[in-house]
Order: structure tokens, then C-alpha cells, then sequence
């Protein structure tokens, strides 16, 4: 390989790397959270050693780990809300060898903060009558409260546990887990 | 005739097996049996309230995150000890991708007429590439921000592999990175591990002034080659090799070796504190660690 090719393939890979997009950017949005106790989105990813063990001892298979399509966020652990949502056993912030998951106490969890969406929930638009998410709540009438049936989230108890958007039966989801708190930048 | 010594091959082999099972066995057990005394594998590997940190993977999040956790810290001290006294015995006798290298020589034997006497590795480069490798991964680390041993350090990805596998029925990608790791293995033997594995070149560091080493009786050593042939890092063991930082006591040249000139053996400190007079003057029994001198 002669020098020039090298350069070549040097520049390309340093422009790849650096580039935005899915390898370099988080994967964390709307209904992808991290696990309960997380540090901030900014230092998730240098702090945590990727040993899977969240993943290894959630006994609902709620954590999924990142494979190397995710970049340099591979092997990171999180959350689908829709798919498999939290149900705040508090396993794995109790084996996280790094302190990446912080020992919390369920009440202190903040994976994010439930949105509902007037339109699409069908008691706020009055095509019918429906509370799963306040029946699937863990907090009833402190993070869920009901204003006429119609549900309203709290947002200094609610933790983001993603159980209301696991049982909203619209779709697409009329309440969805906003990750607002893995970006605030604190440490 | 020649006394009858230990074969440290097979003892090695049963501890790499024992070794795999346990990050094998660990998921299964986690899953099915809900039995959670023993878990993660050797990135962190919880037993009990004892958590074992790998010293790469610690120190790296620490390096980066510039956050000191006390778990962290202390279930990093373990192997750090460990390797200090017993230089890089991981990679031989627990790592699960040298139980593959292993397996597959064992096969290799089998039905394919593999001869570690007669074999020539094909790709041979310097044993100081290792420091390189090592020195590249943190830097390469602190500058992207990110670690970057996720991709390149084996004894975590074939865990993790496992675990993803037995756990979530599905295997990721990085998988595709042990077996080119095992595919080198196939030119130079233990390609990866002699040159490119950062956890290797770090337990090397760490273990440069190990206590246990492999001992060459000079004299008894007839310069026939053997060792040199078999050793896996591709050590000139009769001259010396074995004292090198690169050795990782794996005890291959020990097994072959036909006049017993090589042993291993436990160096205890050069100056020993004198019991009385007498042995102040002459008689003080002082190991001697200079291969070309004997004993």
C-alpha cells in the first residue's frame, strides 16, 4: 500500500468516526431509555465498562444490550419501553461495578418523564374511555393523577418507568417516556 | 532415567475448561435457575458480594471518566495482585479465547498432523509491538472520549457473546472479531495475544517483575531448541526468553522440555535478611535469576 491509499484511508476513516450519525451520536430518545441510576447521557458511555452484568441480572429482560452498529455506544445497556418497560426491581443498580447505575432508591429513579399526548389518548379526545396507564402506574395518584378520567402525569414523582406507554393500547403510543433527564449536563 | 515431572498442559487445559464453563454456565444458571451467587465473566465477575473488575476496562473508565469508585477500584486491585506476583497468567490459564486457541489446536492435532515441534508461524513480528498496542489503546481512548476496548479486548467479547446468546437468543456482531482473532491463530500461533491484546500487554506491564518464573538450569540445558519451538509467545526460552516480561508462565516449555533443565519457581528477594553473624560473611543463600551463570 503506498502512501497516498494510506492518507486516503486514514482521512476517510477520521471523517467516518467523527461524523454525526448513529455511531457517534447517543442512542438514547423518546421510549429508549437507560436503566434506573444512570449518570447523564455525557458520561454514560466513558464510565461504563460494558460488562453486561444490568443485562445479565434483570429478571425481566427489560435491558438490552447495544451491538457495534451503535458505534462507540456498543455494548451499552437500555431500555425499550414499548418492548419490555422497567418494572423498578432495582436489581441492577445494585450490581453495577462502576457506579455508572447509581444506587437510588425507586422513588429517586428519573429513567425520564411521561408525555400524553391529547390527541391521540382517546379520553382526551373523547372517542372513549380508557385508564391503563394509571392502572399500570406504580405510583398511582402521585406521578398519574386523573382530571375527569382524563390522565395527567406529575412530573416531579413520575419516574419514567415506561409501564404506561408498556399498556397503552393506542397506536401509536398516545403516552410516550420523554429521556429529559439523561441530557442534563451535571455530574 | 528421568523422574517422572507434572504435566502443567493438562493441568492448564482443565483450568481453561473449568474457566469457559463458568461464563458458559453462569447465564444458564442466572436464567433458568434464578441462581445469582456467580455472575457477569471476566470484564466483571460478581461472586458473592466479591466483585472482580478487569484492570483494563477499570482503569480505562477511570482514565476517562477521571471518577474514582471505590468497588471499582478494589475489584481492580484483585487481578492487579494477582498479576503482580504471578505475571500474566490470565491469558494462559483462565482467558476463554486462549480455550479456544487451545480447542483448536487440540483438533488441529487430531486430524490435521499438527506438530508444534515442526511447526514455522507464518506472520512473526516484535514482542514490543504488545507495549505499542497498549500505549494506542489509552490514547486512542482518551482522545475519542470514548473506550474502545469493547471492540479489541477478547476475553469480554466471547463473554459477552455467550451472555447474549443463552440470554437473549441473539449474538452481535463483535462476534465476527473472535473468530478472526481464531482465524491469525491458524498462520501464527497465538497471534492476537503475542501482539495486539491490550489486557495482555497491561498484565505484562504489571507482572514485568513477577515472582513466579520459569527457571533455566544452564547447565543441564543442552541448547537443543525445543522450547523455543513450543512456546506459544515464541520466546528463545534457552536464552533466557522465560525471564522476558512477555512470558506468561504458561508452562509449555516446562511439559517438552527432555533434560529438566526448565522449572518453574517461586524468586524470593535477592537479599535475605541474615539470621546471625555466620551468615552475614559467606553462606547466604541468594537465588540466582541470570541464566547464563546456573545455579
Amino acid at each position: 500500500m503506498d502512501r497516498r491509499l494510506f492518507l486516503k484511508f486514514l482521512a476517510t476513516g477520521i471523517l467516518v468516526g467523527c461524523a454525526p450519525g448513529e455511531f457517534t451520536s447517543s442512542p438514547i430518545k423518546t421510549n429508549v431509555l437507560r436503566p434506573p441510576g444512570a449518570i447523564p447521557e455525557d458520561f454514560f458511555a466513558s464510565r461504563c465498562i460494558r460488562c453486561g452484568r444490568c443485562a445479565e441480572s434483570c429478571p425481566y429482560r427489560s435491558i438490552k444490550i447495544l451491538d457495534i452498529k451503535h458505534g462507540f455506544y456498543a455494548g451499552t445497556p437500555v431500555i425499550y419501553a414499548e418492548k419490555i418497560p422497567c418494572y423498578l426491581c432495582m436489581r441492577c443498580v445494585k450490581v453495577c461495578p462502576t457506579g455508572t447505575l447509581q444506587k437510588v432508591s425507586q422513588k429517586e429513579v428519573r429513567m425520564g418523564l411521561a408525555r400524553v399526548n391529547r390527541r391521540l389518548c382517546v379520553t382526551w379526545n373523547g372517542t372513549g374511555i380508557c385508564r391503563s396507564c394509571y392502572n399500570a402506574c406504580p405510583f398511582k395518584e402521585q406521578a398519574i393523577k386523573l382530571d375527569r378520567l382524563r390522565p395527567i402525569v406529575v412530573p416531579e414523582a413520575c419516574v419514567g418507568c415506561g409501564l404506561c406507554t408498556y399498556s397503552c393500547p393506542v397506536k401509536p403510543k398516545a403516552i410516550v417516556i420523554e429521556p429529559i433527564y439523561a441530557f442534563k449536563a451535571s455530574k | 532415567m528421568p523422574r517422572k515431572r507434572t504435566k502443567y498442559r493438562k493441568w492448564r487445559y482443565l483450568s481453561l475448561s473449568a474457566a469457559f464453563l463458568l461464563i458458559l454456565l453462569t447465564p444458564i444458571l442466572n436464567l433458568y435457575f434464578h441462581f445469582t451467587f456467580v455472575q457477569g465473566w471476566y470484564q466483571s465477575l460478581g461472586i458473592g458480594r466479591l466483585w472482580i473488575v478487569s484492570p483494563l476496562e477499570g482503569l480505562e473508565s477511570l482514565l476517562i471518566s477521571k471518577y474514582v469508585y471505590l468497588p471499582s477500584l478494589i475489584g481492580i486491585s484483585i487481578p492487579i495482585i494477582v498479576a503482580f506476583y504471578l505475571g500474566r497468567v490470565f491469558c494462559s490459564w483462565i482467558c476463554p479465547i486462549s480455550f479456544l486457541h487451545e480447542t483448536i489446536d487440540l483438533i488441529r492435532k487430531k486430524f490435521f498432523n499438527f506438530n508444534p515441534l515442526t511447526w514455522k508461524d507464518k506472520i512473526v513480528l516484535a514482542l514490543k509491538i504488545i507495549w505499542f498496542a497498549l500505549i494506542g489503546e489509552f490514547v486512542l481512548s482518551m482522545i475519542l472520549g470514548f473506550p474502545i476496548f469493547v471492540f479489541i479486548s477478547p476475553p469480554g467479547l466471547v463473554g459477552r457473546e455467550l451472555m447474549l446468546g443463552i440470554i437473549f437468543h441473539s449474538l452481535a456482531l463483535e462476534g465476527l472479531i473472535v473468530l478472526l482473532i481464531l482465524f491469525l491463530h491458524l498462520f501464527t500461533r497465538r497471534f492476537y495475544c503475542r501482539y495486539f491484546c491490550p489486557l495482555g500487554g497491561l498484565l505484562s506491564f504489571i507482572g514485568h517483575k513477577r515472582k513466579l518464573k520459569v527457571r533455566l538450569r544452564s547447565k543441564k540445558c543442552t541448547q537443543c531448541g525445543i522450547c523455543e519451538k513450543v512456546c506459544p509467545m515464541g520466546l528463545p526460552v534457552n536464552r533466557g526468553g522465560s525471564y522476558s516480561p512477555y512470558c506468561w508462565n504458561c508452562g509449555e516449555c516446562v511439559d517438552y522440555c527432555p533434560t529438566g533443565a526448565l522449572s518453574f519457581y517461586w524468586k524470593r528477594n535477592y537479599y535475605l535478611k541474615p539470621l546471625n553473624e555466620k551468615s552475614k560473611t559467606g553462606n547466604s543463600k541468594v537465588q540466582n535469576d541470570n541464566p547464563l551463570q546456573g545455579e
